[in-house]
C-alpha cells in the first residue's frame, strides 16, 4: 500500500516536472507569463489602497487583513493551478470521452489526469501570494501558517472543481454551471467575508466554499484557534476524498469516444 | 493457454435523439428523447497465448467498443471477459501491468521530451525501477532501431520513427497482450510495412498475444492467422485466415489479351468485368464451372496474355460484412 502511494506520488511529480519542463521551452514566454500575472494581481492592490485610504476598515479587515486575505487567496490557486490544473477542464475530457490513456495505465486515473498539465502563470501567483505576506505582513509563524493553508485551501479549489467537474458525467452541459461555480468561487476569495451577510453569507461557506478555503484560515492567521485549524484540515481532506469517491463513481458511466488525439 | 476469454458480452450506450432545428432543440428540452444503442451484442469468442488474431468490421461494428472493455476502458452490462485470468472491468490497475495498448488514433509520447525520457516516464509508471528501465530501453532500442534518434524530442522525429516510439513505449513493462486499435492509419505504405514488420518481431520473439483491429486488409493478411469479423455488435465469422480464403476464394479473376476482336459468350459461372478491344477481364466461380472449360470458350490461338488471379481478400471480406451482416441484423 506504501509502495502504491510512494510510485503514485513519483509519477505525479514526474508529470508535473514534464509539464514545467515544456513550459519552459520557450524561456522568454514563461518568465513574461510568470512576471505579468504578478503584476496584474499588484493592479488590484491599488483599488484597495485607494479604498482603505478613504476608509479604515472594509469589512472588519483592515490593509494588514486584505493584503492576508489576497496573499492566501492568489496562492491557493496558483497551488492548485500548478499542480492539478487539469482538474479545470474535467468537463472537457470527459464530454469528449479523453480519458482513455489514463484509464489504461496502473495507476490512479484522477490523479494522473489532474497532475497531467500546469498553467505557468500560475507559478506567478503562487509567489506573488508569498511575497505579500513577506512585505506586509511577515512572521515566522504566520509563514508557516500562511503555506500550510495555502496545501488545504488548493486542495478544497481542486476538490470542488473535480466534484462540479465529475457531473458531466451525468449531464452533457454541466461544464458551464460548474466552471460558473468554481469561477465565482476565485472570485469571492479576493472580498472580505465581513461584507457578506444573511444568505449570502450561509452560501459562502456551505455551497461555495470559500469561506473554509479563505476566510476561516485569514481569521485563524490574525488569531490563532487551533480547533479552527484542526476544523480546515479535516475539511479539506473530506471534501477532496469526497471529490474523489464522486469521480469514480462518475467514471462507471465514461463513453470513451475515437476522436483522433496527440498528447499535447 | 488462453489468453482473452470472452462470453456474452455486451455493451449499450443510450444517445439523445433530436429532431432538426431550433423547434427540435426546444422540443428536446421538454420531451428528451433517447435511443438504445447496441454497440456489442452478447459477443464471445477466446484467443490463444501468442496467436495474432485480426478483430474486424466496418465502422460502428463494435470493434473498439469491444477493445475498451477487454482493457478496461469501458464497463460491460453484461457477459463476463478475461484478459490473462484477470476481469478487466474489477481489476483495471492489475490487468494495466500486464497489458499494452497502441491506439492509432491517439499519441500517448510526450512531443516536447525524447523518447529516452518518455520511456523512463512510463517505466515509472509501471513501477519500474532506473536499472530495469535502462536495460528495458536498451533491448527496445535494439529491437525497433531507435538508436540514432533516442535522444532527439519526439516533435523533431518522422513519423515512422515516432510510430516505432509509440510502440516502444508500449513494450516497456513487457506485456504478455498487445491491443492494437487501427495501428497503421493514416501511415504511408512504406512506414506501414515497418509496423508490421514490428508486430511480426514483437510476436516472434517475446510470445506477445496480438488483438488487433484494422481497416487495412493488408495488416490483416500479412500478420494474423486467424480472423472475427464483427457487424452490428455481432460475430458474423470467427475463423482461420486459410480457411476464410479456401472458402471464399472459389473465384478467380482472368484477364487475356488477344490478337483481334473476341468477344465471350454469356455463360453461368462466368461474369464480364471488362470486355475492349480484345482486352476481357472475367470472374469465375469455380464452383460452377473450371477455369479451363471458361477458357476452352476462347479462341486461345489468338492469345497473346493470360493472367489467373484471386479476387483481392478486401473484396471478399466486403462481400462477408454484406451478407454475414444482413443475416445478422435481421
Amino acid at each position: 500500500m506504501l509502495t502504491a502511494v510512494k510510485n503514485q506520488i513519483r509519477v505525479c511529480l514526474l508529470s508535473v516536472k514534464y509539464n514545467i519542463m515544456r513550459e519552459m521551452l520557450n524561456k522568454v514566454t514563461f518568465l513574461t507569463n510568470i512576471g505579468f500575472m504578478m503584476l496584474n494581481n499588484a493592479a488590484f492592490i491599488i483599488q484597495w489602497i485607494i479604498l482603505l485610504h478613504i476608509r479604515k476598515e472594509v469589512g472588519g479587515y483592515a490593509m494588514r487583513d486584505v493584503m492576508l486575505l489576497w496573499g492566501l487567496a492568489a496562492s491557493c490557486f496558483g497551488l492548485s493551478h500548478i499542480f492539478f490544473a487539469r482538474a479545470f477542464s474535467l468537463p472537457e475530457l470527459i464530454i469528449n470521452g479523453k480519458l482513455d490513456s489514463w484509464l489504461v495505465q496502473p495507476k490512479n486515473v484522477l490523479f494522473s489526469v489532474i497532475t497531467s498539465s500546469t498553467d505557468t502563470s500560475a507559478i506567478g501567483d503562487f509567489l506573488y501570494g508569498i511575497l505579500l505576506i513577506c512585505i506586509f505582513c511577515f512572521s515566522f509563524g504566520r509563514l508557516l501558517l500562511f503555506l500550510f493553508f495555502t496545501v488545504t485551501g488548493a486542495m478544497i479549489l481542486t476538490a470542488y472543481a473535480i466534484l462540479l467537474g465529475s457531473l458531466s458525467f451525468w449531464f452533457v452541459r454541466a461544464d458551464i454551471f460548474g466552471n460558473n461555480m468554481v469561477n465565482s468561487m476565485i472570485s469571492f476569495a479576493t472580498y472580505p467575508d465581513g461584507i457578506f451577510k444573511g444568505t449570502a453569507r450561509l452560501l459562502l461557506y456551505y455551497v461555495i466554499p470559500v469561506g473554509i478555503e479563505i476566510y476561516l484560515p485569514v481569521q485563524i492567521m490574525r488569531s490563532f484557534d487551533v480547533i479552527g485549524l484542526l476544523f480546515v484540515t479535516g475539511y479539506a481532506v473530506l471534501l477532496f476524498a469526497a471529490a474523489t469517491a464522486f469521480f469514480y463513481r462518475g467514471l462507471k458511466r465514461y463513453t470513451s469516444s475515437n476522436l483522433m488525439a496527440a498528447r499535447m | 493457454m488462453k489468453a482473452i476469454e470472452v462470453e456474452g458480452l455486451s455493451k449499450t450506450f443510450r444517445v439523445k435523439q433530436k429532431e432538426r432545428g431550433m423547434g427540435g432543440s426546444i422540443r428536446a428540452i421538454f420531451h428528451p428523447r433517447t435511443e438504445e444503442i447496441r454497440a456489442v451484442d452478447s459477443v464471445s469468442f477466446h484467443v490463444e497465448e501468442g496467436e495474432i488474431l485480426a478483430f474486424i468490421g466496418p465502422n460502428g461494428a463494435g470493434k473498439s467498443t469491444t477493445i475498451k472493455m477487454l482493457t478496461g476502458i469501458l464497463c460491460p452490462d453484461s457477459g463476463s471477459a478475461r484478459v490473462l485470468g484477470i476481469d478487466p472491468s474489477k481489476k483495471r490497475k492489475q490487468l494495466a501491468y500486464e497489458i499494452g495498448t497502441v491506439f492509432g488514433q491517439k499519441e500517448q509520447l510526450w512531443t516536447h521530451l525524447t523518447p529516452n525520457d518518455n520511456f523512463r516516464f512510463f517505466g515509472a509508471i509501471y513501477d519500474m525501477s532506473d536499472a530495469e528501465t535502462d536495460r528495458r530501453i536498451g533491448e527496445l532500442a535494439d529491437i525497433f532501431d531507435l538508436g540514432a534518434f533516442i535522444n532527439t524530442p519526439v516533435r523533431s522525429l518522422s513519423l515512422g520513427q515516432r510510430i516505432r516510439c509509440e510502440f516502444a513505449a508500449s513494450l516497456i513493462h513487457s506485456p504478455k497482450v498487445l491491443f492494437l486499435d487501427e495501428p497503421t492509419i493514416g501511415l504511408d505504405p512504406v512506414v506501414k510495412e515497418n509496423v508490421r514488420s514490428l508486430i511480426k518481431t514483437m510476436n516472434r520473439q517475446l510470445h506477445t498475444t496480438v488483438f488487433l483491429t484494422s481497416h487495412d486488409i493488408g495488416d490483416i493478411e500479412k500478420l494474423c492467422r486467424r480472423i472475427i469479423i464483427v457487424n452490428n455488435g455481432r460475430i458474423v465469422m470467427d475463423d482461420s485466415m486459410e480457411h476464410v480464403k479456401y472458402h471464399y476464394l472459389n473465384q478467380k479473376t482472368v484477364e487475356v489479351r488477344l490478337h483481334g476482336e473476341m468477344s465471350l459468350p454469356p455463360m453461368q459461372g462466368i461474369t464480364i468485368l471488362k470486355e475492349k478491344e480484345g482486352h476481357i477481364r472475367f470472374e469465375v466461380d469455380t464452383a460452377v464451372m473450371k477455369i479451363s472449360d471458361a477458357l476452352r470458350s476462347l479462341n486461345l490461338e489468338n492469345m497473346e496474355d493470360i493472367n489467373i488471379s484471386n479476387i483481392p481478400l478486401e473484396n471478399i471480406i466486403t462481400a462477408i460484412y454484406q451478407t454475414e451482416g444482413k443475416e445478422a441484423a435481421s
